[in-house]
């Protein structure tokens, strides 16, 4: 069973933009899914139609098999959501908050699973601040703790890192990683390309809300991406200019740019150099920004 | 997967209502309170003496029930309006729609809430009323008919709870909502008849005043807790029972509809 099926799904805002155009995807139960776009792509509004805050105008979504609706309290038990602004609650403590929205999903005694998720949030020195005591970053964190207070098996990331610092996008990495080895199925939306090739199984590449691109990310990665060498030559005098992959020369160095599918020892036949002349060298792998841009790029000519 | 609790979610959702005016105890019970304390000391006690009521009853007599109803449907009205719409400003108004409550168990609790909050505050109304009454009567205002009495209430407190979700859901801004308050409620409150019987009106305004429904509410109190009315405490009730029915409808709606952003 898909853990998540979007079908042909539509959003055309009252005298707004198109947000989603005939969006297609499924995601299978145990992975994580990166959906990737710029700004205003339409990623939200997705997350929105699935969590009933909007209604599709057309299409329709399933979460574990189940049509999601507003009067379908079956996958709001199943999901969880990040939203990505951040919200904040006036007059009670971070861990009556937990406890009150674990109620809400009939959940009475919750307090030890809202334990480990404050500990390893670092909020657990914080559960007794209301809201307003807390800095942004913790704010954030206190909505991922919400989100997971059910145990959901379908989790929605909304841009959780956004302004976020290097640590704590570390240890949310990490905390991401072990919730999908738990079984949690994750679907990840952000701007934020490192964090998607970092933990993204496959990813989906949108703008203007149609799908530009679907698939592993090695793969997306390997399809859209050039490898750069830097051979560091022994030599001054051996002159690569005329190298169909030669890039440019600054010193003793000279970068190339290869197909992602090219090796280097199917490089060094190509390019005829003896192996004594190279002194040095180092390969730069396309990165999943790279390969982004490219899509993207490519998607405006179209 | 178990078979989920129906009334867990309703009971957490009005602990957290009933916690938050409990926060808050300074603006959502003392105000009030010192509202109709100085509503009983200058109406009641003050001016009251020179009004003769031409009855066994004494002006004070006859606030008081008017009073304690206009607390209870103002502040039943009040928590799940001010509730809703510091969700709103703060966000977690949305959370609602990611969790899962039905629309019913939503209405409920927030309506349960909203009448806890108005009965507190009516019970402190009598308390103080009563002490006003024994220090100017030498005598105390026991119900004449404590099943009217609450039943009257209790209708009262949910309706105006019901009426506070289906505004504050619908609202856009805070502008829309103080519109409804002072343009509809307040008016309607101060011309039900808390402080005088509509015997005293002209008889075009007599009959006017039969279609509002804050009458109803106010005399069928004074007839729970005195024994007289404007009107026939069973009609009253009847007319009552079934605006509670109309305006749970329109708060479920709202709930279906309403608008769920951030301010």
């Amino acid at each position: 069973m898909h853990a998540l099926e979007v079908e042909s799904l539509t959003k055309q805002y009252e005298k707004g933009p198109l947000a989603l155009n005939n969006l297609s995807f499924t995601l299978d139960e145990g992975e994580i899914f990166g959906l990737l776009g710029p700004n205003g792509s339409g990623k939200t509004t997705l997350i929105s139609i699935i969590t009933t805050l909007i209604e599709a105008s057309s299409g329709e979504v399933k979460v574990f098999g189940s049509k999601v609706a507003r009067s379908n309290l079956l996958t709001k038990r199943l999901l969880g959501v990040v939203p990505q602004e951040i919200v904040s609650h006036g007059f009670f403590t971070v861990n009556e908050i937990l406890n009150f929205l674990s109620g809400y999903y009939g959940i009475s005694n919750n307090q030890e699973h809202i334990d480990y998720l404050l500990h390893n949030m670092g909020l657990y020195p914080h559960r007794n601040k209301k809201v307003s005591q807390l800095s942004g970053g913790m704010k954030r964190r206190l909505l991922i703790c919400k989100a997971l207070v059910h145990k959901p098996k379908l989790l929605l990331l909304d841009e959780p890192t956004a302004g976020v610092d290097i640590e704590l996008r570390n240890s949310l990495w990490d905390f991401v990683r072990e919730l999908n080895r738990n079984g949690c199925t994750i679907l990840l939306t952000t701007h934020y390309l490192e964090e998607a090739e970092c933990l993204c199984d496959r990813v989906g590449i949108i703008n203007h809300g149609e799908l530009l691109r679907l698939g592993k990310t090695r793969d997306i990665i390997k399809d859209f991406t050039e490898k750069e060498f830097e051979l560091e030559l022994a030599n001054e005098k051996v002159d690569m200019t005329k190298n169909p992959y030669f890039l440019r020369k600054e010193g003793v160095i000279n970068y190339f740019r290869v197909p992602s599918n090219m090796d280097f020892g199917g490089f060094l036949s190509n390019v005829q150099i003896d192996i004594k002349d190279i002194k040095d060298f180092k390969v730069r792998e396309g990165k999943l920004e790279d390969a982004f841009l490219r899509v993207l790029g490519d998607g405006n000519h179209e | 997967m178990n078979k989920p609790s129906v009334f867990l979610p309703f009971w957490f959702l009005y602990k957290k209502e009933v916690g938050r005016f409990v926060r808050v105890i300074g603006q959502t019970i003392f105000t009030p309170v010192i509202n109709s304390f100085l509503y009983l000391l200058i109406f009641g006690v003050s001016l009251g003496r020179s009004i003769n009521m031409d009855s066994e009853y004494s002006y004070l007599a006859f606030l008081i029930p008017g009073l304690i109803m206009m607390s209870v449907l103002n502040n039943a009205y009040q928590n799940t309006a001010s509730s809703i719409v510091t969700s709103k400003f703060h966000g977690d108004l949305q959370d609602l729609r990611t969790v899962p409550l039905s629309p019913i168990q939503i209405v409920w609790a927030y309506a349960f809430g909203g009448l806890s909050r108005g009965l507190l505050v009516g019970v402190i109304t009598y308390i103080v009323g009563s002490i006003f009454y024994y220090v100017q009567e030498a005598g105390f205002l026991f119900p004449h008919s404590a099943i009217y009495l609450l039943a009257f209430l209790i209708i009262g407190g949910v309706s105006f709870a019901f009426l506070g979700i289906s505004v504050s859901f619908w609202a856009r801004n805070f502008d829309q909502m103080s519109a409804v308050s002072a343009f509809i409620l307040l008016p309607l409150t101060y011309l039900g008849g808390v402080f005088y019987s509509i015997d005293i009106l002209h008889p075009f305004w007599r009959q006017l005043s039969e279609f509002n429904p804050l009458l109803y509410f106010i005399n069928g109190v004074r007839y729970g807790l005195i024994g007289v009315s404007d009107v026939s405490a069973p009609k009253a009730l009847l007319v009552l029972v079934i605006s509670m029915f109309f305006l749970l409808a329109l708060a479920l709606r709202s709930i279906h509809r309403g608008h769920y952003t951030r301010w």
